[in-house]
């Protein structure tokens, strides 16, 4: 019952915010992943490294432009859409061709885009550790009941939800969205009644991989950019897109909001094994819902 | 069971020539791969590296190489060593012990290397050292920090040129016995390393201090990216004192989420190599200040001719400040040419022999490979983190020097540990 003592102490609030905060960068990259899952079906096991790539993009954009609350800016959304380019050329050039092949086949090809990237990251960046630093005003944190919550967290909270509402609108608002969902649910009607699936397909994997760079972005002031950066998310993105429901974008939200909080708020209540809590949710949704907790387009 | 089916066996054989096929090229590829590697010279004195050429660790071996390549160059163009010339390939070990292991294999196997130095990967390092115990040829591990390499796992073919958990751990624990705290908190990555400096700080600091408490613990997966749920977790516990045991990107991070959270100005924290170089540098001026930390190298001290000299050299090489692995990298050069010096000729014995209490001079003092666990004996520098009008990045302050014999563990006390 000690444990439990911990759950309604001064810290669960701060505690609470700090998981919805991380929960934002986990929603907005495992969001792009379970996109490309759905509709594309392919498990993009690159999508960690785009995210690495979104990272890198930042840094440098940040320091082409000095620093400062406009280069941030700028770096939010040049670094998304550079990765976006980026998927474009890919999804055109490599994956278009290999639609029709066994899922075995994009598998592969992901992965050992993961690795090219990996490599290419290397060559362009290098090996040292890179850093952005926030704009002044962003630095800091304010008090919640005697604890700190970085403004940056704050400013993740407010991004989170936009972005949410953001894909909600192309999902459900555009018409590539709505062919989108259509063909995420059978492509050769979809094709049958003459829309061009190959373009649908290009803007979702574009989209995906927009997000992809985003996540990575806004991740970017808050860690050590470095190689291997994608596999420690990878995984994790994985296990939520599994969580939520393959492909299923809400699910997405959804597993974001289990692993982010369960995470937090374990670390509150047994910090020497707060690792586990995030991966203890999966297990328990995959006993009790093998199939995720929201419906799966697979 | 009358065997399999006609139309099965089609499949097996048809697959058979596929996996053949596939085999060939595969053997094409690597034969290409070693017959471009095959660069020795034929009376060159042959060093092998194995180290992690790909992903994160690289930020720390190129530093390795880079130091080794600058000093065997000057080695070199005055004639080498014994009139022959020290030669080196590389081999990457992806920092996984079963692909270190065949690389080194193929060193000592096909090209014939006469040492194996290299990797910063502890896993690999000991499956090397177990090879280089069976094959009898010498190694010496450059950056890998488990104290089992010298200690329990210890033998005649091993040495090691930095310096490893135990003794960051018995260094930390001498500069913090003299603090005023006694709640202590333990966090950290949670993989061997990250555990085994923990320990080794908190075991040593309460032998020295016995007044010091644990009052709780936190372990996060290593590459975690945010680490804010945990220090609000640590800070709503209210502990006088955290022992963070970071190793690799954790440390930046980790600096990062203590910046943005003002974690350092409301407790202090200790991280082995918070005030290297490596963690400093890529946070420019908004690292945290007030960090203690522990560090075999620092380009600015000592202040000395020596490590000017060896700073200046680097940065005019490489354009960029030497860090830690150009440490080990210049040493393991100076090691390695002095002691086939002393040797009298190139051969794997004798070597051993030689490097047995050899000592030298370094940028940072003078050192010796101790020969009865053949660890080398550095100085190790204890500071805290503070701005510098002079450097873009904050360096150490106060920093102390503790001399490698007051913080080994004692040559009883290792072989105490291999005994068992």
């Amino acid at each position: 019952m000690e444990f439990l003592s911990h759950l309604f102490s001064s810290g669960t609030l701060s505690q609470f915010l700090v998981g919805l905060s991380r929960t934002t960068i986990l929603f907005i990259v495992s969001s792009g992943l379970s996109l490309i899952l759905g509709i594309l079906r392919i498990p993009n096991v690159a999508h960690g490294s785009l995210y690495m790539v979104g990272a890198f993009l930042a840094y440098s954009v940040i320091h082409l432009f000095g620093g400062g609350v406009a280069a941030f800016v700028a770096a939010l959304v040049i670094a998304p859409l550079g990765v976006a380019a980026l998927g474009f050329v890919l999804e055109r050039g490599f994956f278009s061709h290999l639609y029709e092949r066994e899922h075995l086949m994009l598998l592969l090809l992901t992965f050992s885009f993961a690795l090219i990237i990996g490599d290419l990251v290397k060559i362009v960046w290098g090996t040292e550790y890179r850093s952005v630093t926030l704009p002044v005003v962003l630095q800091g944190s304010a008090e919640i009941l005697g604890l700190p919550l970085p403004y940056y967290n704050l400013v993740l909270l407010l991004v989170g939800p936009v972005i949410a509402v953001f894909l909600w609108l192309v999902i459900n608002r555009t018409k590539m969205g709505k062919i989108a969902r259509a063909a995420a649910v059978d492509r050769e009607m979809v094709s049958a009644v003459g829309i061009n699936v190959g373009w649908v397909f290009a803007f979702t994997f574009v989209l995906g991989c927009f997000l992809a760079g985003l996540g990575g972005a806004l991740i970017a002031p808050m860690t050590n950019i470095s190689l291997g950066m994608d596999h420690s998310l990878i995984i994790e993105a994985f296990l939520i897109v599994i969580m939520g429901g393959l492909g299923n974008v809400w699910g997405a939200l959804l597993g974001s909001l289990v692993f982010g909080l369960t995470q937090s708020l374990g670390i509150l209540v047994w910090p020497k094994f707060g690792i586990v809590f995030p991966y203890l949710a999966v297990v328990a949704v995959l006993v009790f819902r093998p199939r995720g907790l929201l419906s799966s387009t697979w | 069971m009358t065997g399999p089916e006609p139309h099965a066996v089609g499949i097996h054989k048809k697959e058979g020539e596929t996996v053949k096929k596939f085999l060939g090229v595969l053997a094409a590829a690597a034969a290409l791969t070693f017959a471009v590697s095959a660069g020795f010279a034929a009376d060159a004195i042959k060093v092998g590296f194995v180290d992690t050429y790909t992903g994160p660790a690289t930020a720390y071996t190129n530093d390795v190489l880079d130091g080794f390549k600058l000093e065997i160059g000057k080695i070199n163009a005055k004639g080498g060593v014994l009139g022959r010339k020290i030669e080196f390939v590389t081999r990457d070990d992806k920092y996984k012990p079963d692909i270190g292991l065949t690389m080194a294999k193929e060193l000592v196997l096909k090209e014939n290397v006469d040492l194996l130095v290299g990797t910063i990967s502890s896993a690999v390092a000991l499956a090397v050292s177990d090879l280089a115990k069976k094959e009898k040829v010498p190694f010496i591990v450059t950056f890998a920090k488990s104290d089992k390499i010298t200690g329990s796992m210890g033998h005649r073919y091993v040495f090691s040129i930095s310096e490893n958990s135990e003794m960051a751990g018995r260094a930390a624990a001498k500069g913090l016995a003299k603090k005023p705290y006694t709640k202590y908190w333990i966090a950290g990555d949670d993989y061997e390393y990250g555990h085994s400096i923990a320990n080794a700080v908190f075991s040593h600091l309460s032998e020295l201090n016995p007044k010091v408490q644990k009052i709780g613990e936190s372990w996060w997966k290593e590459g975690e990216t945010d680490f804010t749920p945990y220090i609000t977790q640590i800070l709503a516990a209210k502990p006088d004192f955290v022992i963070v045991a970071t190793g690799g990107r954790g440390m930046v991070n980790f600096q990062k989420a203590a910046q943005s959270t003002g974690f350092n100005k409301r407790v202090p924290f200790y991280q082995h190599t918070a005030i290297e170089l490596s963690t400093l540098s890529p946070q420019g001026q908004n690292a945290p200040e007030g960090v203690y930390g522990t560090a075999n190298y620092l380009f600015y001290f000592p202040a000395t001719k020596e490590n000017q000299a060896f700073a200046d050299e680097f940065k005019k090489a490489y354009n960029r400040q030497p860090k830690i692995g150009a440490l080990y990298g210049h040493l393991l050069a100076k090691f390695v040419a002095k002691a086939y010096q002393k040797a009298g000729k190139v051969d794997k014995e004798k070597f051993i022999d030689a490097m047995e209490g050899m000592t030298l001079d370094s940028p940072v003092g003078p050192m010796e490979m101790r020969a009865c666990d053949h660890q080398v004996a550095l100085p190790m520098f204890f500071g805290v983190t503070k701005k510098s009008p002079q450097y873009e990045h904050l360096v150490a302050g106060d920093v102390i020097s503790v001399p490698g014999k007051e913080y080994l563990p004692s040559c009883a006390d290792v072989m105490k540990t291999r005994a068992k």
